[in-house]
Formats: structure tokens, sequence, C-alpha cells
């Protein structure tokens, strides 16, 4: 049985997965990324083989993706998380045909073909506004933290607009709106509908077509999936749970069993030619 | 040589003592790091210790004569400079190169006692024009032969080599032998051996040497005396061939394109952070020569006959014997490579030019290709580094 693993070096959050042969998740494992990013990779991916029972030596392959994939020098190869995305939304759901991955720091739409392959995308420009660091700024500008999100915004009755131009500038929108007494969940589903709207241009620009995978560490909430599904007017798919976060990781790791099959197969080939 | 103002053998030609008494990655550090100084530190060393310089530019030139008068021959290959004076000689519609190389020395970064361009293009053809009104020394072009077949081209390079070489002596106020011309060869061919071995780490064991490391130590020998580059070489090679670095899963590419105007050494390093590029036509002038120079017999007619019969291939030399798309399939071959990145410096029809048979030989060929542009002074390399990875997965994972 050959096993892989893929390592999501992301801007905010390292993520490792472990698979088998079966495309079976045998672990997964997150840390903060922080500075030093190979040794946050490397630490994450002990920890994860630790999870899932293995040594070192039981991983055949390991593909590393993410914005420092480049600083993993113990990988075989590395990968555009664009790919990892798109193969790792194909794989759990196979009529995938448009990608949206909104991460701490980035946002990015893709758009597939029926072999997972990217045929077209976007990212967003280099700017906070439209990612998930401009979620966490507004929570904190209201005394909350990262975790809280999810239960405030559930008790939102009505967002108030917040123009998400730029994550500095909303600060002082923020205030203006805590000083009118508007409730800090209506200001936090303020924010979201504000990054839906970024996730919308993005999603037009690439032509999206559906069926839609959302994935990345902002679908964590609720609101934010459910209010880009009412957008699109079409169902969209969420992984379940945390696995959301870890779908660039796992499509590194079903990359890395895809590449073992081939070198595989040219072996065999090379073996009955020579 | 003789009644030279400069003796090369001597201990002062030591013009880039930064990698000595370091450790492999620390000298490896030192070159990046020089070839990357606007200043031209090492040109500028040489000439506080009396020597000459003569400047060439792309694509080939016969170092040896330069070398054999006693004067330092230095590789003008552009910079990274913004370009203030040289924009006004030059229309926006021209290379980076040209106007660079220009920009080098009308800045002061650089200081010449002689200039030697060749026609290879119309804007090169005018840079020796332009020059010589701007500076007070000797420049001139090099004709090199427009039709590489006829039986003459050999004599006639011959003396036009010897033509060039009357210039240089009166430049360096030297008297140069047959004897020194076929020590400055023996010299080269040392050299190029070097070279040539470097090359074979690249296409054999890729992993051994980063893309830009290579790159830088090849680039060196256009700026540094060819003695010091031999030993540097001679040190640094078996370091490299010792080295533990673990072999990754990537695609083997050749990069084609650079043979006048150079990308910069960040786009190396980016192309050499994806795939192992196991050859390449980067500063082939200065490896033009792809074998040793005769060393008998009379040296001027050898490194003529050299330039014709034992040499590689740009867009701007026409042979029919040495059909361009066949040589670069050669080269893919020769380094199994997986695909090529066929690029071309912007504004350079004969790079544009040759990208179109080149993409139609490796179409027939069923080797895949990438095509792009790129321009020494540009600085951002995302969109270019996202499409190179993408068409590199497309191939790891077809």
């Amino acid at each position: 049985m050959s096993i892989t693993a893929g390592i999501d070096v992301g801007s905010t959050y390292t993520k490792v997965v472990i698979v088998n042969d079966q495309g079976e998740i045998l672990a997964r494992e997150l840390r903060p990324t922080g500075f030093k990013l190979l040794q946050v990779a490397t630490a994450t991916l002990e920890s994860c083989i630790k999870k899932a029972g293995l040594n070192r030596e039981d991983i055949n392959y390991i593909i590393a993706t993410g914005i420092g994939r480049h600083q993993v020098t113990f990988k075989d190869v590395h990968v555009t998380d664009l790919t990892a995305s798109a193969r790792g939304a194909g794989y759990l759901f196979p009529n995938t045909r448009s990608v949206l991955d909104v991460g701490g720091q980035t946002m990015k739409a893709s758009r597939v073909d029926e072999n997972s392959k990217v045929s077209s995308f976007r990212m967003n420009d280099k700017c906070a506004a439209g990612t998930g660091a401009f979620l966490e700024k507004t929570a904190r500008y209201m005394g909350f933290e990262t975790e809280e999100i999810g239960p405030l915004l559930s008790t939102s009755r009505e967002p108030v607009p917040i123009s998400g131009v730029c994550a500095v500038f909303a600060e002082s929108e923020v205030i203006n709106h805590l000083s009118l007494g508007t409730p800090p969940a209506d200001i936090m589903l303020g924010a979201i509908t504000s990054l839906v709207e970024r996730c919308l241009q993005l999603l037009r620009r690439i032509k999206a077509e559906p069926e839609f995978t959302l994935i990345g560490g902002i679908l964590r909430f609720e609101a934010m999936a459910k209010s880009i599904g009412d957008q699109v007017d079409v169902k969209v798919n969420v992984p379940a749970d945390d696995i959301v976060q870890f779908v660039t990781a796992f499509g590194a790791a079903i990359l890395g069993q895809r590449r073992l099959k081939k070198l595989a197969e040219e072996q065999a080939l090379e073996a009955s030619a020579g | 040589m003789t009644n030279n103002t400069f003796n090369s053998a001597d201990n002062s030609t030591n013009v880039f003592p930064e990698w000595r008494n370091k450790d492999l990655k620390d000298a490896l550090c030192a070159c990046r790091d020089l070839l990357e100084d606007t200043s031209f530190p090492t040109v500028a060393r040489w000439r506080e210790n009396g020597g000459k310089v003569i400047g060439h530019f792309q694509v080939y030139f016969p170092e040896e004569l330069a070398h054999a008068a006693g004067a330092l021959p230095v590789k003008m290959r552009g910079t990274q400079l913004d370009s203030t004076h040289a924009d006004s000689h030059f229309g926006s519609y021209l290379c980076s190169i040209i106007k660079t190389t220009l920009e080098v020395s009308l800045s002061k970064n650089i200081t010449l006692d002689m200039f030697v361009s060749h026609p290879i293009c119309d804007a090169a053809r005018n840079l020796a024009a332009i020059w010589g009104r701007n500076h007070d020394y000797p420049c001139q072009i090099l004709y090199l032969p427009q039709n590489p077949n006829s039986s003459h081209s050999v004599e006639y390079l011959k003396d036009e080599y010897s033509r060039l070489l009357e210039t240089i002596t009166a430049v360096t106020g030297s008297k140069v032998t047959d004897a020194d011309i076929t020590n400055s060869i023996n010299v080269f061919n040392e050299n190029r051996e070097l070279m040539r071995d470097l090359y074979d780490i690249k296409r054999e064991t890729p992993w051994l040497i980063s893309a830009e490391d290579a790159y830088a130590l090849v680039a060196l020998s256009g700026i540094i005396p060819r003695e010091e580059h031999n030993e540097l070489l001679r040190w640094a090679l078996p370091l490299i061939k010792e080295r533990s670095e673990r072999q990754q899963d990537r695609i083997r590419v050749v990069f084609e394109g650079a043979f006048c105007e150079q990308p910069p050494l960040d786009m190396v390093r980016m192309l050499g952070q994806s795939c192992y590029v196991v050859d390449d036509d980067f500063l082939i002038g200065l490896r033009w020569i792809t074998d040793d120079v005769p060393n008998t017999g009379n040296p001027i007619y050898n490194l003529a006959e050299s330039y014709i019969e034992r040499s590689s291939y740009s867009p701007v030399q026409h042979d029919n014997r040495k059909l361009k798309e066949e040589m670069l399939l050669t080269r893919v071959r020769k380094s199994r490579a997986e695909a090529v990145i066929v690029a071309a410096a912007k504004m350079c029809e004969p790079g544009l030019e040759e990208q179109v048979a080149y993409t139609y030989a490796l179409d027939e060929a069923g080797i895949p290709y990438f095509v792009s542009e790129f321009e020494e002074n540009m600085t951002s390399f995302e969109g270019i580094g996202l499409q190179v990875e993408t068409f590199l997965e497309n191939i790891l994972f077809a």
C-alpha cells in the first residue's frame, strides 16, 4: 500500500493530510504557519505521521503546496495551490467545475474541467480586504477572537453595509456602526456580505459554472457558504466539518498517489523494454 | 606577449578574492553577489592594477585575442540598471540589453579601453556607432561571416580577427606572438572543458546545483580573468559533485532563448525552483566553441576555423549545416529533457522569429513547450512563475 502526504503551507495555517492508495484520509494536522516555514512544515508532518500511527519511512511521496511550498526541502515535488485544490475538490465532489478557495490572506477562484484540471483562474489583488484577514480584523476591532466569529454570526438578524474596500479603513466603519448602537453580530455579518461580494466578482471573472465547491478556512463559517449559495442561486458543495480547510493538502496527497502510480507504470514499461 | 603593460599571470590579477576561504555554499553566494553588483568591482580592480579592458557585445567574441594581448575581455551583457542616459540614444521599441549595455558605460559603472560590437541585428549594428560618438577609445564592429558555408569563410574570418588584433594591440601597447595566442587558447580550452563538466552535472545530476548557481558560475567568466575562473571551477566542481542533495521529482527542462539578452537572475532562480534546467543557451557566446581549439599551427586560423566548425547555434548565425531546430532537438535528447521553455527577450526580432521554427519542430517531435518573453530588468515573476508551474504540473500529472 502506498501512502502519500500533502503539505499545504498556507499564509496563516500549515495543513498536512496523509492518504492511502484508496484515497482514504489516515490523518490530518494543522498548525499556525508563523515565520519559520520549513520548521512548521516538518513539525506538522511529524505530528500527522504520529497521529496516523506511521513512521516517516512509511510515507512514499510528499507533495508540498501553498505559498510556502518552495521552502519545503524534503518534498518530492511541489505544485501550486490552484492545482492541488482543484484535484482535492474534484476528488470529493466529482462534478465540480468551479472552485472558490478563501484563505487567511488569499482568495482564488478556478474553473476546472471534467478531469479536475484548471482551465482558468483569478486571484485577489494584494489586499487583505478580500480574505479571512478582513474578518479577523473586523472581529478584533469589536473585541472578539477569530474562534468567536461563527457563534457571533449565528445571532445576527440583519447585516449592516461594510464597504470592504480596505481592511484598514474598515476599522472606522466598524467604530461608526458601534457608536450608532449596531449589534456586533450584524456588523460581522455585514463584513461577511462584503467578502461574499468580492468572491462573486472573482467567480464572474472566470465565468464560473456549477457545480461550485467552496473550500478554505473561511468556509468554516456557515454564514459564508450560505450567503454565496444564495447569491449564485444553485446548491454549493462545502466539504464537511474541518475538511473544508484541508482540501488543498488533501488534493496534494491525492496527486502524490497519482504520481506514484505513473512512476510505477513508467518503471514497468522500462523494465519490459530493457 | 611582449612589452605588456600588465602581466595576467601575476598575483595581482586576483580581482575576485571573495569566494576564497569559504565553504561551497558561501562561495556560490559570493558568485551571485558579484554577478548582481552593477558596479562591476572586478573590472574596476583590474583597471586599478593597470590592466586594459576590452568590452565585447553579445553573442560571440574571440576572447583569446584580448587575453593574449594582456587585456581583460569583458562580456557586456547589460545589467539591471535604470536607463537614464541610454534612453536618449535608442528608441523605446528596441530591446533592453542595447540600452543597458550603453548605460553601464555612460553611467561610468564600467570603464573600457575598447569596445567591440557585432552586426547580429540592426540595433547591435548601430550600437558601435553610437558608442564611438560617446567615447574616445576605439569602437569596432567585428564582422563574423554572414555565410559560414562559403569555402572562404575561415580565411575571411582569420583576416577579420587579424584586423581586430591590430586594434587591440594598439590599445594595450603590446606585441602579440603566435605563442601568446596559443597560450591563451590553452587557458580557454581548459575553461571550455570545465564549463562542459559543469553542464554535464546539470544534465546528469541537476539536483546537485541550482539553476542560478550554475548560471552565475558561467556568467562570471565574462567579468573575471579566465585563469581565476578556471581556478574557481577547478575548486567548485568536485565539491558540487560530492554534495548529498536529495533528488526531487521534477520535470527536466531545456531553456532556449537567452543567446543575447539575459533573463534576470531572479527569473532563473524562479525557474529552478519548479523544474530542473538541464540544458540551456544562457550566455551561449561564452560557451560558443564546443570542443578544444587546436593548439598547433596558426592560432588565429584555429580560432576562426573553430568558430565555423566546432560551435553551438543561435538565432543570429545562419549555417545551413547547423539547422537550429535540429540542434535544439539534439540538446533536448542529449539532456533527456521532457519539456522546453521557448523564451525570447522582449523586442528581440531574431529571437522572436526563431520561436516559430522551434515550436514547429517541437510540435512535430511531440515535445511539450512553454512560450514566453522576458526582459532583463523585469522585477515581478509571480505571473510567469505560476504559468510555468501550471505548465509543468500538466506534464507531471498528465
